[in-house]
């Protein structure tokens, strides 16, 4: 009986095995065609092309075509590398939604939580729980009346920010947020309506700020045509303006109260993110008062006499170069610095207020520039403030110059002599990056128009300028002396940079041909890379082809200095202003005059030197910049770029850098 | 006699077993701990910031956080962050550990975007020193669609050897 018993029971085993085996088999055909749930997203059905379930949670494969047009409409992208474990999701507000196959726990822009079932790997496609990937992209699940699931897209986040007097607010959607003003021109009330769009959102929040008294969040229409209304009340005869988003998925506002001048974009009839390129460019908030003594013992570091706390140098690294030497220091904190060169090659810096983290030392080096280096700290005698000291013994009197860094400031010794250097310098750094120079340049004159001048070899120009500033070595054989090459960035098929009806292309042509007018009025040799808005290899080139290009024909040609005229761009109209770019070591000394005569000539912001591996000023042999005059993409920087006042104040800047780099150009080789 | 031959043999099993368990764990250590730092360009293009992720404890071997590590840096900080950004649109196809350089494969918006010098360094310095605080990682390889190119279109940064933390 027990044995029948088992016989059967054994057989009932068997059935259900081969049962759930067949429907195992069947079951993702079963889930596609008999429950396939049915979706309403963006005003049509979304289905999928092969959709699983799990702990009875609907999976979709990463590369189903139904998840690529849901995350297309989104502004989502999915990245996913077979063999690996992470998933990762970036929604259009950019946010990242990371997925780990084998892990239930996800994590959202930095907040982990739970799916309804860990993602697998099946048939060689990633399958991700749907209904929490939604989630995560602010869309939600609502039931409508012909028994549908409406896959809502949501405003989920107002972020209210108050800066100084303005405030601005943020709405971040899980799509592009379309909007039109319903509320008039001029009124203390905004109103805007989001169309397709619902929110989680919705209530009145009382704000009382002094920009702006409340705002009132509505969602009208049905679920699948949803429409999210938002009210600001802002303060009676205040304003309003868009100000620059980061992406599609948001809008800001910006409100100030009456009498506080207000940047941004005025607010159109209807629009979206895109429409918003002004920045804001209200007033400073006032600064803070100083602190107030506790009087009891501190625990922080005290302040000084400069009314800074120390800084910390908390790192020395020397690093060979190309027969010179950078020792870059490591500062916490911010510090004024004054260096000194003395008559039999010593050369050193002192910051302060600053001490040492570090163990003062003698560091053993070797090399052709420098033959000993120390560190130490100390407190200045005459002012008292602590003080590090970091002083070189120099082989011959080379070119030194203090480069600021993310983490400090290095001691650049180059591998040329410095033919009449300064004695002293001064300058200040704030968190490892330099704010001012607080001993102006000198000032330069013109270099002497051609044949005008004798040749001074090398010394101090006629004009008068003050020595010490002409620090261009020599070309070397084989350089054309009067020869410089410029490069108008792009052209041709490649038009640059586009932003507020300007092109990159035809400004740097533009530039270019002002600049070699005014080099060959005083003496220059100039040959351009492309004399009309051309490729200098081919149309639609690679990029190798035709900056090589470029290369080649100053190197070729054996140009003395190779200059690239670009123009900025931003993905957004924030960033403004004017960089000079170097690579090579040799090209500093032309990278710094030339931008002490664009900080000192142009009203655009000083965005300083950078050193940047640029494919044309690193494989040209000459001494090479690049410039990039002014952000396109900023309309401040573009109106100036729309001047032609300004294009050839850029020009005339430049073209009196390399005069006060250079000697006046030779006669012949 | 044999007694002795027995032990021997038992005390080189415990030899060889004790070896093989300890291999096992180092083998099973993992590199990494609870996070990992992602790098920032901050809106001055140069100067970086840093966020960190957390990693699931069953997903700490180096291919795969390289990858994830190279996903977080691309998207960027979180979106209230004012950061220099990788152009929406832009997708880390893959990244592969290759003794001590990562090759980091991009595409999409990366290629076309036209975003100028300023934030070309910022976006890929960022990439760098987020791959380069992996340990053993030196050097990032950049590809475009599978390729090795010299630099983007219409672009300014040498991509055509691996870039370092001495690149900027």
């Amino acid at each position: 009986m027990n044995r029948s018993r088992a016989r059967a029971g054994s057989g009932v085993f068997a059935f259900a095995v081969a049962l759930a085996f067949a429907w195992g088999s069947a079951a993702p055909a079963l889930a596609q065609t008999a429950f396939a749930p049915d979706y309403w997203f963006a005003g049509t059905h979304l289905s999928f092309d092969r959709p699983q379930f799990r702990s009875g949670a609907l999976a979709v494969a990463g590369d189903d075509t139904g998840l690529g047009r849901f995350l297309g409409k989104l502004n989502a992208t999915l990245s996913y590398q077979p063999g690996q474990s992470y998933v990762v999701v970036t929604s259009g507000d950019r946010r990242a939604i990371a997925f780990t196959i084998g892990d239930a726990r996800y994590d959202v822009a930095g907040v982990t939580q739970t799916a309804a079932f860990a993602p697998y790997v099946s048939g060689g496609a990633v399958y991700l729980p749907f209904a929490d990937l939604a989630r995560a992209l602010d869309v939600v699940p609502v039931d409508d009346d012909g028994g549908a699931t409406v896959l809502q897209p949501q405003i989920a986040s107002l972020d209210v920010r108050p800066q100084g007097r303005v405030t601005i607010v943020t709405l971040r959607g899980a799509s592009t947020l379309h909007f039109k003003r319903l509320s008039a021109d001029g009124d203390d009330r905004l109103s805007l309506a989001f169309t397709g769009i619902a929110s989680t959102l919705e209530r009145d929040r009382e704000l009382a700020g002094p920009a702006l008294l409340g705002v009132t969040i509505a969602v009208r229409g049905t679920p699948r045509n949803p429409t999210t209304v938002v009210d600001f009340r802002g303060a009676p005869n205040g304003t309003s303006a868009l100000v620059p988003s980061d992406s599609a998925n948001a809008v800001s506002v910006a409100f100030a109260p009456a009498g506080v001048a207000l940047g941004g974009t005025a607010i159109p009839a209807a629009g979206d993110a895109t429409v918003a390129i002004a920045p804001l460019n209200a007033a400073p908030p006032a600064p803070s008062p100083p602190p107030v003594s506790a009087g009891g013992p501190q625990t922080e570091a005290t302040p000084t006499a400069l009314g800074l706390p120390p800084a910390g140098v908390d790192d020395l690294h020397v690093i060979p170069i190309d027969q010179g030497l950078d020792v870059a220091l490591g500062i916490t904190g911010a510090v004024t610095y004054e260096w000194h060169r003395l008559t039999d090659n010593r050369w050193y810096v002192d910051l302060k207020p600053a001490t040492l983290a570090i163990d003062a030392q003698t560091v053993p080096v070797q090399n052709d520039a420098v033959t000993s280096l120390r560190i130490k700290g100390f407190v200045g005698p005459t002012d008292h403030l602590p003080t590090v000291r970091v002083a070189l013994t120099l082989a011959t009197p080379r070119i030194v110059s203090l480069v600021p860094t993310d983490t400090g400031l290095t001691i650049h010794v180059d591998r040329l002599d410095d033919l009449e250097p300064q004695k002293v310098g001064l300058g200040e750094l704030t968190g490892g990056k330099l704010v001012a120079s607080i001993v102006p340049l000198p000032v330069i004159a013109a270099t002497p128009p051609p044949d005008s001048a004798p040749l001074s070899g090398g010394g101090s120009s006629s004009s008068g300028g003050p020595p010490g500033w002409k620090f261009a070595p020599a070309p070397p054989a084989g350089v054309n002396a009067r020869l410089i090459v410029i490069d108008p960035g792009h052209g041709g098929s490649d038009r640059g940079a586009m932003h507020n009806d300007l092109v990159e292309a035809t400004l740097n042509l533009d530039i270019s041909k002002r600049l070699r007018a005014l080099l060959v009025a005083r003496g220059w040799t100039v040959k351009l890379t492309h004399e009309t808005d051309v490729d200098v290899y081919a149309p639609n080139d690679s990029a190798h082809d035709e900056l090589q290009a470029r290369c080649d024909i100053a190197n070729a040609a054996g140009a003395r200095l190779f200059i690239s005229v670009h123009t900025n761009s931003f993905t957004t109209g924030v960033l403004n202003g004017t960089t000079t770019y170097y690579y090579k070591s040799d090209s500093y000394g032309l990278a710094d005059a030339v931008h002490a005569r664009l900080a000192a000539n142009l009203p655009t912001q000083d965005d300083g030197i950078r050193k940047e591996n640029f494919y044309v000023i690193h494989h040209t042999n000459a001494p090479a910049i690049l410039v990039e005059t002014a952000f396109l993409s900023n309309p401040g920087d573009a109106r100036y770029l729309k001047s032609s006042a300004f294009i050839q104040s850029v020009a005339a800047s430049i073209a009196d850098g390399v005069g006060d780099y250079t000697s006046p150009p030779a006669d012949g080789n | 006699m044999k007694t002795l031959r027995a032990l021997v043999v038992v005390a080189l099993l415990v030899v060889v077993v004790a070896l093989l368990i300890g291999r096992f764990l180092v083998a099973r250590r993992p590199p990494f701990g609870d996070s990992i730092a992602v790098y920032y360009a901050k809106s001055d293009g140069t100067t970086l910031g840093k966020w960190s992720v957390s990693l699931s404890p069953d997903a700490r071997d180096l291919a795969s956080v390289a990858f994830y590590a190279t996903e977080q840096a691309v998207v960027g900080p979180p979106p209230d962050v004012m950061a220099v950004r990788f152009p929406s649109g832009t997708i880390a196809r893959s990244t592969h550990v290759t003794g001590s350089t990562a090759t980091v494969d991009l595409a999409g918006a990366v290629d076309t975007a036209q975003s100028g010098s300023f934030t070309e360094s910022g976006e890929f310095k960022a990439l760098v020193w987020t791959l380069t605080s992996l340990p053993g990682v030196s050097a990032v390889q950049i590809t475009i669609d599978g390729a090795r190119v010299q630099a983007l279109p219409g672009g300014h940064l040498e991509l055509d050897e691996p870039l370092t933390r001495q690149s900027w």
